[in-house]
């Protein structure tokens, strides 16, 4: 504890302290969503977000989650009024005058799906700013003080920069992005800064793109030629023709293709670990909090370690148990991250950002990946 | 009792130590950068439920930005225990809550519901544009009637505006209407979208006299009046594209189907009740003999529970749609409805013996 009259810097520790009751939290919410069809899931996500927070150590004092489960529902029934109605109205009524092939349902629809690319950055800074201002630290409130609008425009475009050169402008829209969004971050009054170059990245993509295209080229090949072989084996062996076995072959190929396929979707992700975590480390150093960079220890291991369990806890208990996977990665970022230098904590200042009364309604409807 | 703990003020993230101690319903600290400041206990509000070996950490309502952080287990034990409003967790009141919102959003829903099932197709039906209208109803048409042939000869044309002349007798303003006859063992009549109604050679065959017939073309004339048939298809048609729009797939054609056709075929029994009455009031007001509706009610009655199959053995989903006066329960109560003509009226002659036979034979 710290009461000199000389404010004086400090390192910052960061610790996940696991706290009992998320199981209890988990069995309650479950049970709630049931009784309410689901209505309960904001409270839901309120109660694990101010658990998951707490336990959230900077040197020994937790992190606060203020927001309200009432706050992400008026989020909703805004997205729910403003978005969703409107357009099931209008489709409706569309269909319902031009038959089921209607133009203007056609269209309607096209320019909804455009509407939630458009909006997705949109969606994703504004729950990104939500949070932040609802997480306290020793009664310090974080924000993001820039446009939603710009952040929205910028994620478009560099879906489009992906989408046309075949991933190839992925560093460098993922740096863009990232310090789009970082350098309007704030903790009180105190700033993150981010600063870095794209180029790096570069050998560790070039490596997994084509990994990737090693991996499919593989399977095709290999579908092919033993779809070939079996084709020659069958006609030196069933001369006379005996289609009941082709046929079964042809099964056994058809597993054999699916099997491969199921492998290739199994493989080709976790080769991208390999970069996501050489992204996750570099925009670490990248970024500063009041001019001090952060590490991040991930390595693809890890990473695959995570999602792997992630996603068989999701499968095997039917999605019940997300909360546990939400400590995991919460765990999994704040057990590696360091920020390597002294911070003057007693010198930042409250903010004085404005806060949305409603909370990440977009994101919700989206379904925006993060907690 | 006085305790050390720790202060945020809410306005820097410094910390400040401070000096604790209860002062009856109160809570005072003071430190060497906090002034005395004083707390009630009833506004005190815990961050987290207090878990043993943890600092508590508690805020008030005067100053809701603000933290005190409480080390001293003996201090928190003994002031949870007087205060069961700082234990936090679950409470019946944000259960209440919780509750309450999910009844409040069911409720709208329902009534959204209820609104655009009860009132909204009657009212959109009313402005559907008469084309629409009318390619509806030729689809419905040509999904009831099949490959049936319809039945039409010049006497028996005649004897149909003969019947519709005698029900607009007394000034009754009649919907528009076309009536159709089709070679059906169905006994049955349907109004479809647009103005039409078709009647099946088995019904005309199992009536005895014209009034018969025409009690029942009046029974049909008041769904073409109260446009019964559009609003059932802008409900079924309605509910049909919600549910793709759910479900991701494309709408299909709901009147090529037949439980789509049995969907828009079955009315609900207000909208029958309707219809009775029409029928009462046109019958009335034309001297059209009631007693033949009548009479061929209970013939129907008669069959119910064996309603003519259809023998071309055809599965046709018409069979489950019930007759014109349908199974729904109440039907007695509807039969007694239907009262003789007020004394001193005489009931009019429909049509000559000829047309009579040439409507029977019409399908021959």
């Amino acid at each position: 504890m710290l009461d000199t009259t000389t404010s004086q810097s400090e390192k910052l520790n960061f610790t996940y302290v696991k706290r009992p009751g998320l199981l209890k939290l988990t069995i309650v919410n479950f049970l709630l969503g049931i009784i309410t069809l689901g209505f309960y899931r904001f409270w839901a996500k309120t109660n694990v977000r101010k658990h998951i927070w707490s336990s959230v150590h900077i040197n020994d004092e937790p992190l606060e989650y203020t927001g309200t489960g009432m706050e992400l529902f008026k989020g909703f029934l805004m997205v729910f009024c403003l978005f969703i109605l409107p357009y099931v109205i209008a489709i409706t009524v569309a269909t319902f005058i031009q038959g089921p092939e209607s133009i203007i349902a056609v269209f309607l629809q096209f320019i909804f799906i455009f509407a939630i690319y458009v909006l997705w950055g949109f969606a994703v800074y504004k729950a990104r700013k939500f949070q932040l201002s609802r997480t306290h630290w020793r009664g310090i409130r974080g924000t993001l003080v820039g446009s939603a609008m710009t952040y929205s425009l910028l994620y478009f475009g560099s879906l489009l920069a992906k989408s046309m050169s075949v991933g190839w402008a992925t560093p460098v829209m993922n740096t863009v992005l990232a310090e789009q969004i970082t350098n309007d971050m704030r903790f009180g009054d105190a700033a993150f800064k981010f600063k870095g170059r794209a180029g790096p990245l570069y050998p560790t993509y070039a490596l997994c793109w084509f990994l990737t295209l090693a991996a499919i080229v593989a399977v095709i090949v290999i579908a092919v030629s033993s779809a070939g072989v079996s084709a020659y084996l069958s006609s030196v062996f069933e001369p006379a023709g005996g289609t009941e076995s082709i046929e079964e072959m042809a099964g056994y190929i058809g597993l054999a293709i699916l099997v491969l396929f199921v492998l290739s979707m199994l493989i080709i992700p976790m080769l991208w670990a390999i970069y996501t975590a050489k992204e996750m480390r570099t925009f670490a150093t990248y970024t500063r909090f009041d001019g001090v960079p952060f590490t991040l220890d991930a390595t693809a291991g890890s990473i695959i370690r995570l999602t792997v369990i992630n996603l068989l806890l999701i499968i095997f208990t039917l999605g019940i148990a997300w909360p546990f996977v939400q400590q995991r990665v919460v765990k999994f970022i704040v057990d590696r991250l360091k920020l390597e230098g002294l911070i003057d904590i007693d010198r930042i200042q409250q903010s004085s950002a404005k806060m949305d009364s409603r909370g990440e309604g977009l994101a919700d409807a989206f379904d925006v990946g993060g907690l | 009792m006085s305790v050390d703990a720790v202060y945020f003020d809410g306005e820097t993230a410094r910390d400040n130590a401070v000096t604790l101690k209860r002062a009856g319903s109160t809570l005072e600290f003071l430190g060497e950068r906090t002034p005395l400041t004083t707390w009630t206990i009833a506004g005190l509000h815990p961050i987290d439920p207090p878990s043993p070996g943890q600092p508590f950490r508690i805020t008030h309502d005067n100053k809701p930005g603000a933290r005190l952080i409480i080390k001293d287990q003996a201090f928190i034990d003994d002031l949870v225990q007087q205060n069961s409003h700082l234990k936090g967790g679950y409470s019946w009141r944000h259960l209440g809550h919780v509750l309450g919102w999910t009844a409040a959003g069911l409720a709208g829903l329902g009534l959204l519901g209820y609104v655009s099932m009860t009132i909204l197709p009657h009212h959109i039906a009313k402005v559907l544009p008469s084309d629409m209208k009318n390619t509806w109803g030729t689809q419905v048409v040509n999904s009831i009637v099949g490959t049936a042939k319809r039945c039409e000869t010049t006497n028996s044309k005649a004897a149909v505006s003969a019947m519709v002349a005698a029900l607009a007798e007394g000034g009754t303003e009649l919907p528009p209407v076309s009536v159709e006859v089709y070679d059906m063992d169905l006994v049955n009549a349907f109004a479809v979208p647009g103005g039409r109604v078709i009647l099946t050679r088995g019904l005309i065959n199992e009536a005895s006299t014209p009034a018969e017939v025409t009690g029942v073309l009046a029974h049909e004339l008041g769904h073409v009046y109260h446009l019964h048939a559009e609003a059932q298809l802008v409900r079924v048609s309605g509910l049909q594209i919600l549910a793709s729009l759910v479900s991701g797939g494309t709408s299909t054609d709901m009147v090529t189907t037949a439980a789509g056709l049995a969907a828009i075929l079955r009315y609900t029994r207000d909208a029958e009740r309707e219809a009775d009455e029409f029928a009462r009031s046109v019958m009335e007001t034309a001297s059209v003999d009631p007693m033949g509706l009548k009479s061929f009610f209970e013939k129907l009655m008669k069959l119910e529970g064996g309603t003519p199959k259809d023998q071309n053995n055809s599965p046709s989903a018409l069979d489950r749609i019930g007759n014109v006066f349908s199974t729904h329960p109440g039907t007695e109560d509807r039969i007694k409805e239907i009262k003789p003509l007020a004394a001193g009226k005489t009931a009019v002659k429909i049509m000559t013996d000829e047309q009579w036979q040439a409507l029977r034979k019409a399908c021959n």
